[in-house]
Order: structure tokens, then sequence, then C-alpha cells
């Protein structure tokens, strides 16, 4: 039985980690964990189902706004987040217990519940939740297994992904209705095409997309390495003019962890001599599109590449710990390191205006190496039911494929009800 | 596949007459095989076969001790293997194992173990021994050379009584131990030819002429100093994958040109001078039959005029500890052998006897992998074409054995009869898989993933659907021998 009365207070808890950024010590051995509490009322949230939706269903919905959708959406928000938070809760609940020992662990859950009983977010407290589930993942692997860890990262994260997309679609549709261009059941005047739905944009253009990352990968990396670091070209080829309904952050998010992925590489296995370029392939087909990048940065290191698709890490599990650790600090100056939101491609641009932890990891300093770039990804990927693949030559290079649906009438990729309770 | 023959001339040494041909069978003892011989020797556990114990002989030629050495090892494998193949085969199903088919090749395993255990409890110390022992293994691999067509056309004749999945699990298992089967004897085989003591290999002058069958061998022996071969028996530890691919570009463009008109074309780039220690036959198998898929897609797709883009690179020899992978997780025994490069298992090479019950990976987990060696440099070859792609639906059937996207008269044409059509096409006789045109049972891309894993290596497919494919094959190799 837990002793209810040793419960730390949260609201000092969270503000001191947010303010004073301690480094990286060793967890204490108890004292941390979450106190016992009736769980009627989350019992009644977890028996629901989550009613996945689709980026469709998304872009009709919000195609013709009016007063009735708007209030439709808000309750279906109201309804979908407690009921998936809910569930998360579950999953926490039944780790082992050991895992809850853990520091990091146990203060994700404590805002999970928080967030449960509020049923509204924290934004900046939510804002370390990634770097903190994955450090705390790392902490407690003697005691829960690789695999299991795994899936509770997947889970938690495709979870977390779906509620902010419901969360902020929803901001995103109430803004455009109150403003003051807007009337109730207008069509847009614009092309329909050329619209973002909320935070969908419907002509995301591929070519586009991979060249805004790729500015942003080489800026980040020049700023590491020196101005004076030569850097790969990035070549485009295949089908150029592709375009499709993504939405933009999520792209950007994975094409800027490959595209720096390759680039360094690149340039630490290459070092000064002339960089063979990056390859990049767009090509589309009736049902989806697929885009490899290509690079000649050596491959990926044998001792490793067991472990590449895993928040679970092997060999370099101290370091990356240690890199974890710093990101909070980075969330609060982030200011510095991106571009002025003046600039074509800074981040504050649709999609970051909620202030995504997204953006944050993508502005890290690229000698900061999380390890979490490629299997966050691949939660992104298959969020809309698409995939990421990646294949190594060796100390050659690496290709990775990155497959995502045309059509946007792929439901969500959520983890069920069955798969929660399953033994 | 190469031949005895060509095995043979490689190593400086004209084929030798009887007692090796077909005909001195009879002169072979053979002993009754009992039920409980084979279930003595299948509860011996098999253990992971790396390309360094075949080398371990010594570099041709051998002394005598040496030789008898290679045949007492051979001799400790084999009988155990052959006994678990026919476990295996008497535990499917009695209707499928009664196809005649099927049943003749229960037959040659029978008989070739009849053909070991007057050896049982004997070792080999007498060259005359030797010499009757070689003819046992040529006799072996003389019997099992058709087994694969044999029984792809049992299985097929038999399709009512058992399931695809059961087929392809069955196979699997059994065509990855023949791999193993195969090498160990052929293996002695080259080393007695490279080994025969009269014979001086130094002042061999003529190099093999006109009717040798093309291969990157050959061509690579005329380069090579007289004095210093780099074949260690049928393993060539100086083997250069890019002649390998030229050649069999020549041979599938050549196919290509009579059923299509037309050729398409490769381009090799990355580093091609790239060598590694491989089994050369083995190589070839695996090349062709991915050439034909990125030729046949290539030219059904239209874009013959755009090369298809293969890349060697060659991997570094690391001293990175590969056992660490080992020790991980015994529990996942299958699923390390398959996603990690650097370490080969009992399921790799089929010794894993999944009817029999023995060897099952929980029973026996750490005896059934073995880290390959430190500093075993490899190569990875990326074959990328405009063929088009895979299909989604095509894509899970990937790598079930007998599933092509021919159609069903061509199969039944292939199966019914022994030499059709296209098979007269090929020159040089069929390859160990037994099919040789553009597309044959099916069997190509899940029998050359089975080569390529023997050794550690793999090949991995991806398809970009409405584009073309990457295929990656990767080898590992002997390392310093």
């Amino acid at each position: 039985m837990l002793n209810i009365a040793r419960r730390p207070s949260a609201h000092l808890r969270w503000t001191t980690t947010l303010l004073i950024c301690r480094p990286y010590s060793a967890p204490p051995s108890n004292g941390n964990i979450p106190p016992w509490r009736p769980s009627n009322v989350l019992d009644e949230w977890v028996q629901r189902e989550a009613h996945p939706i689709s980026l469709r269903q998304l872009t009709f919905f919000g195609r013709t706004l009016n007063e009735s959708r708007l209030l439709s959406s808000a309750n279906y928000v109201r309804l979908e987040l407690p009921t998936r938070i809910a569930h998360r809760l579950r999953n926490m609940q039944t780790l082992p217990y050991s895992a809850l020992t853990n520091e990091h662990i146990s203060h994700v859950y404590e805002a999970y519940y928080r967030a449960f009983e509020t049923f509204r977010k924290v934004p900046e407290e939510h804002l370390t939740v990634i770097p903190r589930l994955a450090m705390g993942i790392l902490e407690i692997q003697d005691s829960v297994s690789g695999d299991e860890c795994d899936r509770f990262m997947n889970t938690l994260l495709r979870s977390r992904i779906s509620r902010r997309v419901i969360a902020e679609q929803h901001l995103a549709l109430n803004e455009t209705f109150h403003s003051p261009w807007h009337f109730d059941g207008k069509k847009s005047a614009v092309a329909p095409e050329d619209e973002f739905v909320g935070e969908i944009f419907l002509k995301c253009n591929a070519k586009e997309i991979v060249e805004k990352c790729a500015r942003r990968a080489n800026e980040l990396t020049r700023k590491a390495y020196g101005p004076t670091v030569s850097l790969p070209k990035i070549v485009l080829q295949g089908h150029l003019d592709t375009t499709f309904p993504y939405i933009p952050s999520h792209l950007e998010y994975i094409l800027g962890e490959l595209l720096r992925n390759s680039i360094q590489s690149v340039v630490e296995q290459r070092g000064s001599a002339e960089p063979p370029p990056i390859e990049v392939l767009i090509c589309e087909a009736a049902q989806h599109v697929i885009i490899r990048v290509s690079d000649q940065g050596g491959g990926i290191d044998r001792e490793i590449l067991p472990y590449l698709w895993s928040f679970a890490k092997g060999p370099r599990r101290m370091k990356r710990l240690k890199n974890l650790g710093q990101v909070p600090r980075l969330a609060a100056t982030m200011q510095d390191l991106q571009l002025p939101p003046s600039h074509p491609d800074s981040t504050a641009g649709s999609g970051e205006k909620f202030g995504s932890s997204l953006a944050s990891l993508s502005g890290r300093p690229p000698d900061l190496r999380l390890g979490i770039g490629l299997p966050m990804s691949r939660i992104y990927a298959e969020y809309w039911a698409g995939s990421l693949e990646l294949h190594s030559l060796e100390g050659y290079g690496c290709d990775a494929f990155l497959q995502i649906s045309r059509l946007g009438n792929k439901n969500e990729v959520l983890s069920t009800r069955a798969t929660m309770d399953a033994v | 596949m190469l031949s005895l023959r060509a095995v043979a001339r490689h190593n400086g040494f004209p084929l030798p007459r009887p007692p090796l041909s077909r005909q001195s069978t009879r002169h072979i003892q053979t002993a009754t095989v009992t039920d409980s011989d084979i279930a003595r020797l299948a509860s011996q556990p098999l253990h992971p076969l790396t390309l360094a114990d075949l080398c371990k002989h010594g570099h041709p030629p051998l002394s005598k001790q040496a030789l008898f050495n290679s045949a007492n090892f051979t001799l400790s494998l084999l009988p155990a293997r052959l006994a678990h193949r026919i476990q295996s085969l008497r535990s499917l199903p009695y209707i499928v194992v009664a196809n005649p088919n099927v049943h003749k090749i229960h037959g040659n395993y029978v008989h070739s173990l009849s053909t070991l255990l007057p050896y049982a409890e004997r070792r080999i110390e007498t060259l005359q021994d030797e010499i009757a022992f070689t003819a046992v293994m040529a006799d072996l691999v003389q019997t099992h050379s058709n087994t694969i067509s044999i029984l792809a056309r049992g299985f097929l004749e038999a399709r009512k009584y058992i399931t695809a999945r059961e087929v392809t699990r069955f196979l699997d298992e059994h065509l990855r131990a023949r791999i193993g089967t195969r090498l160990i004897a052929e293996q002695h085989l080259a080393l007695h030819f490279s080994s025969r003591p009269h014979h001086d290999l130094h002042s061999s002058s003529s190099a093999p002429s006109s009717s040798a069958p093309s291969s990157s061998s050959s061509s690579q022996q005329h380069n090579r100093d007289a004095e210093e071969s780099s074949y260690i028996g049928v393993i060539d530890t100086a083997l250069k994958p890019a002649n390998i691919i030229r050649n069999c570009e020549a041979m599938v463009g050549e196919i290509c040109e009579l059923k299509y008109g037309v050729r398409p074309t490769i381009k090799m780039v990355g580093e091609t001078e790239t060598t590694i220690a491989h089994i050369p036959m083995h190589l070839e198998y695996i090349l062709t039959e991915l050439l034909k898929n990125s030729f046949r897609a290539t030219i059904e797709a239209g874009m013959e005029r755009e090369a298809i883009e293969i890349t060697i690179a060659p991997a570094p020899a690391s001293e990175a500890q590969t056992k660490t992978l080992k020790n991980k997780n015994k529990n996942r025994v299958e699923q390390m052998a398959h996603d990690h490069v650097g370490v080969i298992s009992n399921y790799d090479q089929g010794s894993v006897d999944y009817a029999s019950g023995s060897n099952k990976p929980d029973q026996a987990a750490s005896g059934n992998i073995r880290a390959l060696a430190e500093s075993t440099p490899g190569v990875t070859i990326r074959i990328r074409d405009r063929g088009g792609g895979i299909s989604p639906e095509n894509l899970k059937n990937l790598w079930e054995y007998g599933f092509t996207t021919f159609n069903e008269e061509e199969i039944n044409e292939k199966t019914s009869s022994s030499a059709g059509g296209m098979d007269a096409v090929m020159a040089g006789g069929g390859g160990p898989g037994g099919g040789s045109s553009l597309a044959g049972l099916g069997y190509g891309l899940p029998l050359g993933r089975a080569y390529a894993e023997y050794f550690g290596g793999g090949i991995a497919v991806q398809s970009l659907w409405g584009w073309g494919t990457d295929v990656y094959l990767s080898l590992r190799g002997v390392g310093r021998v």
C-alpha cells in the first residue's frame, strides 16, 4: 500500500523542474511513488472506446464551418481527450511497479493525472513530456524489458499525437470561425485546395517541404560545425509536383529528422572532402506518396543497429540520457536557437503556434544527440497509416523510405481497448 | 552451379575417371538404416557452421593428415544432419510423403545415410579409406542434385493436403539445411581434388579452355599468380562480386534478348574492386535470381533504357563485439538471427528441426548461435531498378516458396516436363535451384535469401510501388584466413 501522506506538492514539483533544471543524477530510490487514488472516475472513462478519425473527416468537417459544427467539434474534443488520457493512465498503472518508482515516469504520470482531472492541458509542463518519458525509459532498463518499454512508449506517444491533433484542430477551426472575415456557411473565395482546413494543409507539396527542411537542417549544421563546413548538396528527383493533404508540422518533423541524420553522418564521415550529395526521391502512386532519402554517410554502426527503432537504447544509453536531460532547459531557451518569426522558414507558422514540443525538439542543436528521432518519426509516419523504413549499407550509407497515404482516408492508428487489456 | 568438373579445373586438375562416376555406386558400401539409427542420430544437437570451419584444415594442397582431418570433420557432421532431414520429412502428413516425388526425396536421404553408416565407429586414417569416402561424397552430391525441382513438383501435386504456409515452413528449414549438407560434401571433394599428392599444382599450365562454364572464378584464376590460388575448396577468398555481377548480367541479358527482344543494362557504382571471401556458386545463384527479377520488371514496365543501378559497398572489418548481441536476450533467438548482421544461428541454417522437436530455439538457445569472428569484412550490394515496384498484395507473398507472378499454365508446363521450353535455352545447365528460365517456380527469392543468410548475410526488399524496387543483398565473408 502506498503512503498517501507522502504525496509531494504537485505544483512545486513541476515548477522546480522547469526553472532549476537540475543536471542529471541518479534517481532517488523511493519517495516518488504516485499515491493510491480511488479510481471509480477513471474506471468510467477507461471503459469508453476512443473514436479514431481520418484526415479526410477532419477536412470535410472543417471546410464549411458554422456554429453548430464548431460546437459539435468542441464536444468531440471534450469527450475524446479525457477518454484517451484515461486509457494512457491505465497503461501506466499497469506497468510494473518498479517503472513508476522512477522519478521521470512518475512525473509524467502525475502530469497526465492532473490533465485528466482538469480536462485541460498545461502547455509548458507538457513540453517536457517526451524527453522525460525517454529518460525514464532509459533509467528503468534493468527492471522492465526493452520490448515492453517500447510498446509502452509507442502507445503513449501515438495517443499524445492524437490528442494534440484533435485539440489543435479544434482550436484552429475556432480561430478561423472567430476571425473577422469568416461568416457562417461561407465557402472559401480562394480555391479550396489552397486552404488550410484548421491544421491540415490540403496541398502539402513534398518538394517544398523537403527544401524547407533542408535549409533548416543546413542552418543548424553550420551553427554546430562552423560556417566553413562543406555541406552535402541535396538533390531532388522524381515527381516533384506531387501534393497531398497532411499536417505540415508532422511531415516537417519527420523529414527534418531524416535530413539531419543524413547531413550529420555525411559531414562527420567525409570530413573536409567534397561531400557526396544526398538524393531525395519523391514518387507518387494512386494511393500513396513515397519519399526516399539516400545518403553516403557511412551507414549505421553494427552495434546500434538492433536498437535503431527502440527507445530502450543499447551501448549509447548513458550519453543519450545525459543529452535528454538538457532538453527541458532547451524548451525554455528555444528562442535563441530558432529563426526569427519574420524568416520564411521560421517554425512560428501554422502548426507551431500552439507551442508544440515538436518544434523544441526540431530546433535542438545538432550535437545534442537524443537517439529518439527515428522511433519518433516512425510513430508520426505510422499515425496516419503510413510507414518508415531504413536500410543501411554498412560502411557506405543509408536509405530511408517514408510512405504516406495520399487520400487522407486512413484512420488514425491508435492503441485500442483490446490491445490495452491483453496480457 | 559449378560442377565437380569445373571445381577440379579451377584447381588445375582434369576430372579423374572412376571411382567417381555414377556407375560405380555399386562399389559403395551401404548398411541398413534402422529407425533407432535415425532416432539416435537425430537426437544429436547441431551447431551452426561458419565459413571459417570449412577453411580450418588449411590452404590446399593439403597434407595427407589434413585431408584425413577434413574427411573426419565431414563425417562428424553429416550423419546427424541427414537424420534430422529424414525425421523432418517423416513428420509431414502421410499423404504428402506418399506422393511419389516427395517419397523419392525421402528415399534419397535414407540411401545417403546408408552409405555413411559403415563409417559409424571408424575414423579415416588411410589414403584408401579417404578415396572411398570421397566416392561416397560424390555420390551424395550427385543423388541430391535435383531435390528442389522434384520437391516442388511433389508439393504442387499434393497441395490439397498441406497448406502453403506449412510448405513454406518445411521448405525454408529443409532447403537451408540442404545448402549446408551440400556445402560440407562439396568442400571435402574440392579439397580432395586440390590435394592429390602426386599431382603438382604449380606445374599446371593450361587454363581451362573452351567448354568451361562461364564464371568469375576462371577469369580470376587467369590473372592470379600460378603459385597462389585464392581458393580453399569451393570458397574463393578473393571473390570479386563485380565479376560475378557482370557474368550474371550477361547471362540474364541473353535470355531477355531471346524472350523479349530488348535487353536492360546495368550501371555499377561504389567500390567495384571490392573482394570478399565467399562461395562463388552461391553468389551466382543469388545474383542471377535478383537480376532476373529486376530485368523482367524493367522490361515489362517499358523502362529498358534506364540502367539498373548496382552499388557495391564494402562493409568495414570491425572489432565490434557481436557476442554482446548474442548474450543480450537469449529468448529472442530467431528474431535476432534475422535482424542482426554478424550473427548466424541454427535457424538460419535450417538446423532447427521443428518437426522432430530437437534443437528447438527455446531448448538450445545459446548453443544455436555463433557470432562470426571479429574482422569478417563483408559487402552490401544494392540493386535499384525502375521496374514499377511490387504491389502491396504481392509483397505479402514475396518470401513464400512457390509464389510467382507467372500464370498457372507456365507453372504446370514447368513442373510436368523436366526440360520445357525456356530451360533448353539456358547454357550451362540449371543452377542449384533447378529453375533456369526467367520466372520459374517462385523459389528464387526465398532460396536466394536462404543462401545469403546462411553465413550471416541477408536480403531485404524495398518496394516503391509505381516507381521501382530497391534490393539490398548483404554478405559476410570468412575474414582473414
